[in-house]
């Protein structure tokens, strides 16, 4: 899971109000793969970010290195900064791991970098 | 090769065939993508001039086969009792004409081969159609053999390849086995490493050894990855490789005459020759050609003995010509009337070209193929779900803009997203399923298709997504048609639902594009009409409290409301729509947002599809 995916992904449990952002726990296995470096695409990502989320992510996996709390006016020509996006948004990639409901605690497994978002019967 | 201005490229002719109810995406991708000219359809068939390079115009992704334009013409008629000899002359001189026209067309064909093998030969990522497709082989190849490849230089690495392709070729076999394996590639390529696996094994040959081998096996040594279609339709054996590598050789040949058979002499079945060589072998002889194919020249020249170009007719007759012949006949007539026009010899086996011949009430059209693998198989795609063709037309269809969030809710093994992605470079797409296996193939699909970067995937419900209401540009889906996929209710049951939350996640001004059954299509087209009656109607359970990204009606709510929806399509609702102040309350009318742009039908094969495409308004 990508934090870019990460960043959309909301809990619906039944009676949940806010299920969102979901928590990233026990990330036993955490890659950082090398993605080419797409400025346009990353330009065009950002404004649809929840950027405090994408900083609290980060900082759960360990890799928010110098991501600023908020983001940085002009952006499209800061080269140095897009690519700090960048490399959180998707580069780093948690593959074993979990993410909680803020609210209900509920885990959604991760597995083989794929989040399982499926909820019971009885959830829903 | 480039060409900087378009009026120093030369317009060339093409055709394609389309699948049923592709031809109007076909006919805008052309305009769009090649500043296509003259361009007209046909049922199935689209023609067009253009003069943007043959690398591009294999990267068409609506079209089925793409074809060299060799004749367009009026169609063959025959009056009333016409003597068969009579019929068999007149069907000699309307189709095969003038002789300039067959060489002229080969000259051209073998002059686009050129560009599309030093298309082939460079170490790129997986680009579309043939030039990828050889890549892949060799790169399965190159797996095995890690090692030796170290052992060999740069230069001997072409040589290589080449001698690859025809070692893998080898284990495919003539005849009806190829076709076989031709089609399982095409449903899954995965197929075919089975058989490359094999031929691999052999050890490294140098180039005396690889030229001994063959000249052992002449058939072998013509042999390059490239294969012709519509071999079914003449009757004639299963599609075969060709080789455009002689053929090149053997225009000059033709066009030259008696000037190119003492020169140019190429051996005919020397695979290890590189195209450009050849070409070069041309080039002096001619006197002049294109010189930006030379390249080095790693191989040696080898004594050279000429042999005329090798073909075999692929045919199509309808309407009243068939009444005189049949389709084996005209083939026949055809064949043996040019191979005394122009001296070349027939090969049903292992031609190194094929003559495409349709002949109709309407057109007497005749082209030549120009790859191996139709334009459809795609070389990015592992394992294909939905035809590509098809994927490419919703994508298309669904207009998505650079920096777009693109979700398709049951994505299979992934085949939308991948065609949307590849079309699009700056957007970003999400694809979900509840299956492990077409996750596990999706995922497969992306890495192979090396756009990880831009489509991520989960494990979540249509009818459930994990996602913020207003999220989504674009939802894309190719709706399960109830048969093919093990869930355990039907698509029918839960397609309110699964609308409401494809709905619920677009913005405003998002686009809806899906893929139905017919029975699907009229079950949405009900649960769309009654929209206009009021919300709360609807509901037995109390309305919830207006929280719009609160989790979705549970599955059996839905039954309830299907049951509902489809109840009162029967009987014309009677109650107004409710008050506003009740309205506040509750949930808006599902889909009621969704407002209908267009359906066309699609041909899927052994069954139609249908695409609706809906665009969210404000409710």
């Amino acid at each position: 899971m990508k934090l870019l995916t990460h960043n959309m992904l909301t809990s619906h449990v039944k009676g949940v109000t806010k299920g969102y952002p979901l928590l990233i726990k026990q990330a036993t296995e955490v890659k950082v793969n090398e993605v080419d470096f797409n400025p346009q695409f990353v330009t065009r990502m950002i404004p649809k970010l929840e950027w405090s989320a994408l900083v609290h992510a980060a900082e759960e996996l360990g890799q928010r290195q110098d991501l600023p709390d908020e983001l940085v006016p002009e952006y499209e020509n800061n080269e140095e900064f897009l690519k700090k996006v960048h490399r959180v948004l998707l580069e780093v990639e948690v593959i074993e791991g979990c993410l909680r409901c803020p609210e209900s605690g509920r885990e959604f497994p991760i597995s083989r970098g794929i989040p399982n978002m499926l909820l019971n019967e009885d959830e829903v | 090769m480039k060409t900087d201005a378009r009026s120093e490229a030369p317009l060339v002719r093409y055709y394609c065939t389309a699948g049923g109810g592709m031809e109007r995406f076909l006919l805008d991708e052309v305009k769009v993508k090649l500043a296509a000219e003259d361009v007209c359809q046909m049922p199935g068939k689209v023609l067009f001039s253009s003069s943007v390079g043959i690398n591009t115009v294999s990267e068409l992704r609506a079209a089925e086969r793409l074809f060299l334009l060799l004749k367009q013409d009026l169609p063959v008629q025959l009056s009333a009792n016409t003597n068969p000899a009579k019929a068999a002359s007149v069907l000699r001189s309307r189709v095969l004409g003038d002789k300039t026209l067959w060489t002229s067309a080969v000259m051209t064909w073998n002059h686009l081969q050129g560009e599309l093998e030093g298309r082939r030969t460079s170490v790129n990522p997986p680009n579309p159609a043939l030039g990828v497709t050889m890549k892949r082989d060799e790169g399965r190849i190159e797996e095995q053999r890690g090692e030796e490849e170290e052992k060999h230089n740069e230069e001997n690495k072409s040589k290589r390849e080449t001698a690859q392709r025809g070692e893998t070729l080898k284990g495919e076999t003539c005849g009806a086995e190829a076709q076989i394996l031709e089609k399982k590639r095409k449903r899954d390529s995965e197929g075919k490493e089975s058989n490359s696996g094999k031929n691999a094994k052999k050890p490294r040959s140098p180039e005396k050894e690889r030229k001994r081998q063959y000249k052992e096996d002449d058939e072998e040594g013509r042999r390059k990855v490239m294969e012709f279609n519509g071999c079914g339709q003449s009757g004639k054996s299963a599609m075969k490789p060709d080789t455009d590598l002689c053929s090149r050789g053997s225009v000059c040949l033709i066009a030259e005459e008696d000037h190119n058979l003492k020169r140019s002499g190429m051996k005919m079945d020397d695979m290890a020759k590189d195209f450009a060589v050849k070409n070069v072998e041309c080039v002096e002889t001619t006197g002049g050609g294109d010189k930006t194919l030379l390249q080095p020249s790693r191989i040696k020249p080898e004594p050279f003995s000429p042999d005329p170009v090798s073909f075999r007719i692929s045919c199509k007759c309808t309407g009243s010509l068939s009444r005189y012949f049949n389709t084996q006949e005209v083939s026949r007539v055809i064949g043996v009337g040019l191979s005394k026009l122009l001296g070349w010899k027939i090969d049903l086996k292992n031609p190194q070209l094929e003559v495409n011949v349709n002949l109709s009430d309407d057109h007497c059209l005749l082209g030549i193929p120009l790859t191996r693998l139709p334009l459809a198989h795609r070389s990015y795609m592992k394992t294909t779900g939905l035809r590509s063709t098809v994927a490419w037309a919703m994508a298309s269809l669904a207009q998505i803009q650079p920096g777009f969030c693109v979700v398709d809710p049951m994505c299979g093994v992934g085949t939308i997203l991948i065609e949307a992605a590849q079309e699009h470079k700056a957007s970003h797409f999400l694809g979900m399923d509840i299956d492990d296996g077409q996750l596990r193939k999706a995922n497969e699909n992306v890495e192979f298709a090396v756009l990880g970067n831009r489509i991520h995937l989960l494990k979540a419900s249509s009818m459930m997504l994990p996602l913020p209401s207003a999220s989504v540009d674009v939802v894309v889906c190719d709706l399960p048609f109830g048969r093919k996929f093990g869930t355990k209710t039907t698509t029918a049951a839960n397609l309110p639902l699964i609308l409401t939350e494809m709905e619920r996640i677009l913005c405003i001004g998002g686009t809806l594009v899906l893929l139905l059954s017919p029975q699907l299509s009229c079950l949405l087209k009900k649960l769309l009409e009654q929209k206009a009656s009021g919300p709360t109607s609807n509901q037995e359970s109390k309305p919830q409290t207006g929280i719009r990204d609160g989790p979705s009606p549970s599955p059996s709510r839905s039954k309830q409301q299907a049951f509902q929806i489809l109840q009162r399509v029967k009987s014309p609702p009677t109650q107004k729509t409710d008050p506003p102040s009740v309205l506040q309350h509750c949930l808006p009318p599902p889909l009621s947002s969704l407002k209908h742009q267009a359906t066309l039908r699609v041909c899927l094969g052994a069954i139609d599809g249908l695409i609706h495409k809906y665009v969210k308004t404000e409710t």
